[in-house]
């Protein structure tokens, strides 16, 4: 440094402070932070540096997982029960495609989300670059939109865009690619963010809902069938009015478990392959279905064409292009659920004898907990923990049997209470979405049941729970089996049982323990209510490893192709 | 039965694989494609000849689910020989 020899600093003037134009990484940072994100799940990489070099000093709390499946899976738990979009973040390449299962499963269980890939510099993009894929051209069916930025310019709009498609609407994924070079580049001038109108659902009109509610005032024998909807739109508190004032017989979805207080007057439970008797029965019997964010799936109609066969439909959802998709409404109201609910108010017919006859099939068919033996019976387990957790509780689940004791098993008193991969079938979410739960409600009492294949999917994450403390309790319910396969192999594959054998699983509470993870293992039935007791009071991450019989299976089940009324039972 | 779809929407990166990818996913098989010349600055247009996999699906529900699409202004559809459907009378 050389110094000017007539150089005064007393008469020198005031040092201009030197103004840096942001880098694009530094707007990706600034836009989430308008966009009032808190959490981000991610795992940094190559292309995606630049992101990762500007987090430090932000708002924005970043989770690290160990494996960018995980990032997508927790962001859409935290987005399930927060109500926001969930933010996940990975580089280009094997980190963008570790993200695709997080984002189908958003996706398919319309869940908000903003994911963030890195991408390769522009310059490289289509030279098959070191990490370059086509992530946007890959998502493109997964997706709710996506934008490949191209300008550092574009990135608060993009970014403010990207939040409104994702939690507008119908909800789902938004993917954003950020080539390495937009967010290393710097952005010379001031840009200003354009004001997004608000989503906002237009009213049915006034006829289609005179239409539905004489409908409802003609009906012998309706059944409200109600599904994830309920939870996207925040409808809950308009659907337990309805069902207050009109007192019509409901079943939920797996997504739509929740909706209503499981312990409600008049709740069936769930409907479907799984679903209650009683719930599939009364389906098959009722005269009007009012479904209410529902979408007459697969694994909750049975055969299509034999489910609720002398029903007229009134069908309420929030997206005009699932009404009538798979199942021809006679009155179709597309809108704001609420408002849809508190509208249709009808002068309710005479039904009582239809309750009395709901009522006596949810008697006469209620789940039995009285099994034989001396081993953990993993329903009267699942019920007594959710029993216990009381209104508090969050259930996460992966995927097979153990999912299904869940939603048939538990109590739930909120639909944020329980996350299921519902549409995807995602063995390993549980615990990501562990994860994800109780970063969005850290009061929560957050247990994540697993099995002992699905838990092999994401197993490394019990190092995200052990880094953050997190107080995740997990139930493993370990049959050595790949277990709903196997059900399914001895039922309708004539007990061909193939590549379904885990006999060699690893000792999970060793593993857990490896992780740092407190562990014990249950396996008589007389030890339950202390596991469950030690499960509720430990305040940091456990693991109960829970031996059950591999014979068991989940009843009642609907055959694939059959009728929902040709329920079989053990 | 063939049919025509005209679709009106923003012309963005990804558009036309967006627009044809569902269609072809929701079980109709393209027959024929128009699209005239794209500028961002104005809304593009595209006509596809489509034909159904199998008789479950309906023009009705692969409309709504087009116009759902982020970017999308407008669907129509009708029989492929629909002189009202063309994009040049409408234009």
């Amino acid at each position: 440094m050389t110094v000017e020899p007539d150089f005064n600093p007393a008469i020198a003037p005031p040092a201009v402070p030197s103004v840096t134009p942001p880098t694009g990484a530094r707007m990706v940072v600034e836009a989430l932070e308008r966009a009032g994100v808190e959490v981000v799940f991610g795992y940094p990489g190559g292309a995606i540096m630049p992101v990762y070099d500007a987090l430090p000093g932000s708002s924005l709390k970043h989770v690290l997982v160990r494996h960018e499946q995980a990032a997508a899976l927790a962001a859409d738990a935290y987005a399930r029960v927060s109500g926001r979009a969930g933010v996940c973040l990975a580089t280009s390449g094997p980190g963008a495609t570790n993200l695709v299962t997080g984002i189908a499963n958003a996706f398919m269980d319309c869940v908000p989300m903003v994911a963030i890939t890195g991408q390769v510099a522009t310059p490289l993009m289509g030279t098959d670059a070191f990490q370059e894929i086509d992530t946007f051209g890959i998502t493109l069916p997964i997706v709710k939109h996506s934008f490949l930025i191209r300008r550092v310019e574009d990135i608060p709009s993009v970014f403010a865009e990207a939040f409104a498609l994702a939690e507008g609407g119908r909800p789902g994924p938004v993917l954003i690619d950020l080539p390495k070079d937009v967010t290393q580049a710097s952005c010379a001038f001031p840009i200003d963010e354009p004001a997004l109108a608000n989503h906002h659902y237009p009213m049915p009109a006034a006829q289609d809902l005179d239409a539905a509610r004489a409908l409802v005032e003609q009906a012998e024998r309706p059944v409200l069938y109600f599904g994830g909807g309920i939870a996207i739109a925040k409808a809950e508190t308009a659907l337990r009015a309805f069902h207050e004032r009109t007192r019509i017989p409901a079943v939920a979805t797996l997504k739509g478990l929740g909706g209503l207080p499981t312990d409600s007057e008049h709740f069936l439970g769930m409907l479907g392959m799984h679903g209650t008797r009683a719930a599939n029965i009364a389906i098959d019997e009722s005269d009007l279905l009012i479904c209410v964010g529902a979408r007459f799936d697969d694994r909750a109609t049975g055969k299509l064409d034999t489910f609720a066969p002398g029903a007229k439909v009134i069908h309420i959802d929030g997206d005009p292009a699932e009404i009538s998709k798979l199942r021809r409404a006679d009155a179709a109201l597309a809108g704001d659920l609420s408002a849809i609910l508190n509208a249709l108010q009808p002068a309710m017919p005479d039904i009582g004898a239809w309750r009395e006859r709901c009522a006596g099939y949810a008697k006469q068919w209620a789940m039995r907990y009285d099994a034989p033996g001396s081993g953990v019976f993993a329903p009267a387990l699942l019920k007594a923990i959710s029993e216990a957790a009381g209104d508090n509780f969050i259930a996460t689940c992966d995927v097979g049997q153990h999912q299904m004791w869940v939603a048939q098993h538990c109590r739930f008193s909120r639909p944020q209470a329980h996350l299921t991969s519902a549409g995807l079938g995602t063995m390993g979410y549980g615990v990501p979405a562990g994860v994800g739960a109780l970063f969005a409600e850290p009061d929560a009492t957050v247990v994540t049941v697993s099995g002992d294949g699905s838990i092999m999917m994401n197993i490394h994450e019990l190092a995200t729970l052990r880094r953050y403390r997190l107080p995740l309790k997990i139930v493993l319910l370990d049959n050595s089996q790949l277990g709903m396969v196997r059900q399914w192999q001895e039922l309708f594959y004539e007990e061909n049982f193939s590549e379904v054998d885990l006999y060699d699983n690893p000792d999970f509470a060793d593993v857990a323990r490896a992780f740092g993870v407190e562990a014990f293992t249950l396996d008589r039935r007389e030890d339950v209510p202390a596991a469950v007791e030690r499960l509720l009071a430990t305040t940091g991450p456990i693991l109960c490893h829970v031996r059950i019989d591999p014979r068991e299976n989940v009843w009642p089940l609907v055959p694939p192709g059959k009728s929902n009324a040709d329920m079989i039972e053990a | 039965m063939d049919h025509r779809i005209e679709i009106d929407f923003h012309a963005s990166e990804g558009a036309i694989l967006r627009l044809v990818g569902l269609v072809e996913r929701r079980g109709f098989e393209v027959l024929g494609m128009t699209l005239p010349h794209m500028d961002a600055t104005q809304p593009a247009h595209m006509g596809l000849t489509v034909r159904p996999r199998d008789d479950s699906r309906r023009l009705a529900v692969l409309e709504a689910q087009l116009r759902r699409i982020h970017g999308v202004s407008d669907v129509r559809h009708g029989a492929a020989n629909d002189p009202d459907l063309r994009y040049e009378a409408a234009s």
